[in-house]
């Protein structure tokens, strides 16, 4: 029953992905966010760093942000 | 010449405890002192372990006062229809589904020969630290048949760190959150940042007792029953343990008032409810 619910909360949350870029800001630069369809983050072009979403809840906790490479690979924060 | 020496010396000295208090506060875990750093990690684990028995250990502690608490302070944001909401820590939805409720009852029956689509949508935003109080809220907004409305958007975040845009909300409300904050100034802060101008700050928070021989009921109340309570129902002891201790740790009523009027804050007002058990705190930004 929960997982079926959890599988249910992820679908809804993939629709909702492109408002939540428009409204929300980097925590940290206070810059507006880009959506990264592939990765399924938004990420803060200013900084160079991606946060994740999920379960359609975007995870924009500072200490939560992964730094991102030059060449746009993802890799954890120290 | 002495009685301004003196007061220069106790403003001074004022200034020192404050700073110090402050510091205490990002210091404190309840009674026992720990790492500034540490601080927010204890208190993820103590929300974690609480999830799933927030809603229904609130009911047992308050034996169900928590809800007219919570409608009293939904009732004074005055909630719009087409408003932008912002309740931070609201993990499991209370206040934003109260918000919800008041915002579209009202809508519902002023606004049926208006055209609707010309209004821009209400927006409650609900901002929580801790991803699974975050999800417990969003079950119970799908249990509500809510799941996709559009109107309310769950988001991970830090009430010191906002990841919403300056002057971008009608309303801030934070209800039994802000004292499990690390540093009460910089949630503060952010939120004056985020509230547009005329934009209402409401805070819900356990608050301080003074009179007499409630006091002490309230205290034993506090530190006999609802440990045990926690035990009892939530299976764990030590989180509300560090519950009760942190409502003591709190600044009292006045001292917080000082503290958002230092944010930015014009009108900084309180209402005690219960004698001072719950205090609501309600402020604007001019």
């Amino acid at each position: 029953m929960v997982r079926l619910s959890r599988v249910m909360l992820k679908e809804a949350g993939n629709a909702i992905d492109k408002t939540l870029s428009e409204i929300l800001v980097c925590p940290l630069s206070k810059q507006p966010l880009r959506v990264c369809e592939k990765t399924k983050s938004l990420v803060s072009d200013t900084i160079g760093v991606s946060f994740p979403i999920k379960d359609g809840i975007p995870c924009l906790v500072p200490k939560d942000g992964k730094i991102l490479e030059e060449d746009g690979d993802a890799s954890k924060a120290s | 010449m002495a009685l301004r020496l003196l007061s220069r010396r106790t403003l001074g000295s004022r200034i020192l405890s404050y700073r110090a208090s402050l510091h205490s506060h990002a210091t404190s875990f309840g009674f026992q002192q720990v790492k500034e750093e540490e601080k927010s990690k204890l208190v993820g684990n103590v929300f974690t372990n609480v999830a799933s028995s927030y809603d229904i250990m609130n009911d047992v502690m308050s034996a169900g006062l928590h809800r007219l608490w919570k409608e009293r302070l939904v009732g004074k944001l005055s909630p719009f229809a087409g408003m932008k909401h912002l309740d931070v820590a609201g993990g499991t939805g209370d206040v934003a589904f109260r918000i919800f409720d008041a915002v579209n009852s009202v809508k519902r029956r002023a606004l049926r020969k208006v055209d609707e689509a010309s209004l821009e949508e209400t927006q409650i935003y609900v901002c929580d630290i801790n991803p699974n109080m975050l999800n417990v809220g969003k079950q119970r907004a799908a249990d509500r048949g809510l799941r996709d409305n559009k109107s309310l958007v769950w988001v991970e975040g830090d009430a010191e760190a906002l990841s919403f845009d300056d002057n971008s909300m009608d309303g801030y409300t934070i209800a039994f959150g802000i004292r499990n904050v690390t540093h009460i100034e910089k949630a503060l802060a952010e939120a004056y940042r985020v509230l547009k101008r005329g934009g209402r700050f409401l805070c819900l928070e356990l608050s301080h007792v003074d009179i007499p021989v409630f006091k002490e009921l309230y205290d034993l109340y506090s530190f006999q029953v609802i440990p045990n309570l926690g035990e009892l129902i939530a299976g764990d002891r030590d989180s509300y343990q560090y519950l009760v201790e942190s409502v003591r740790r709190f600044p009292p009523q006045e001292r917080f008032a000082k503290m958002i009027g230092d944010a930015g804050f014009e009108k900084v007002e309180y209402e005690n409810l219960v004698g001072g058990v719950v205090a609501i705190h309600s402020a604007i930004k001019l």
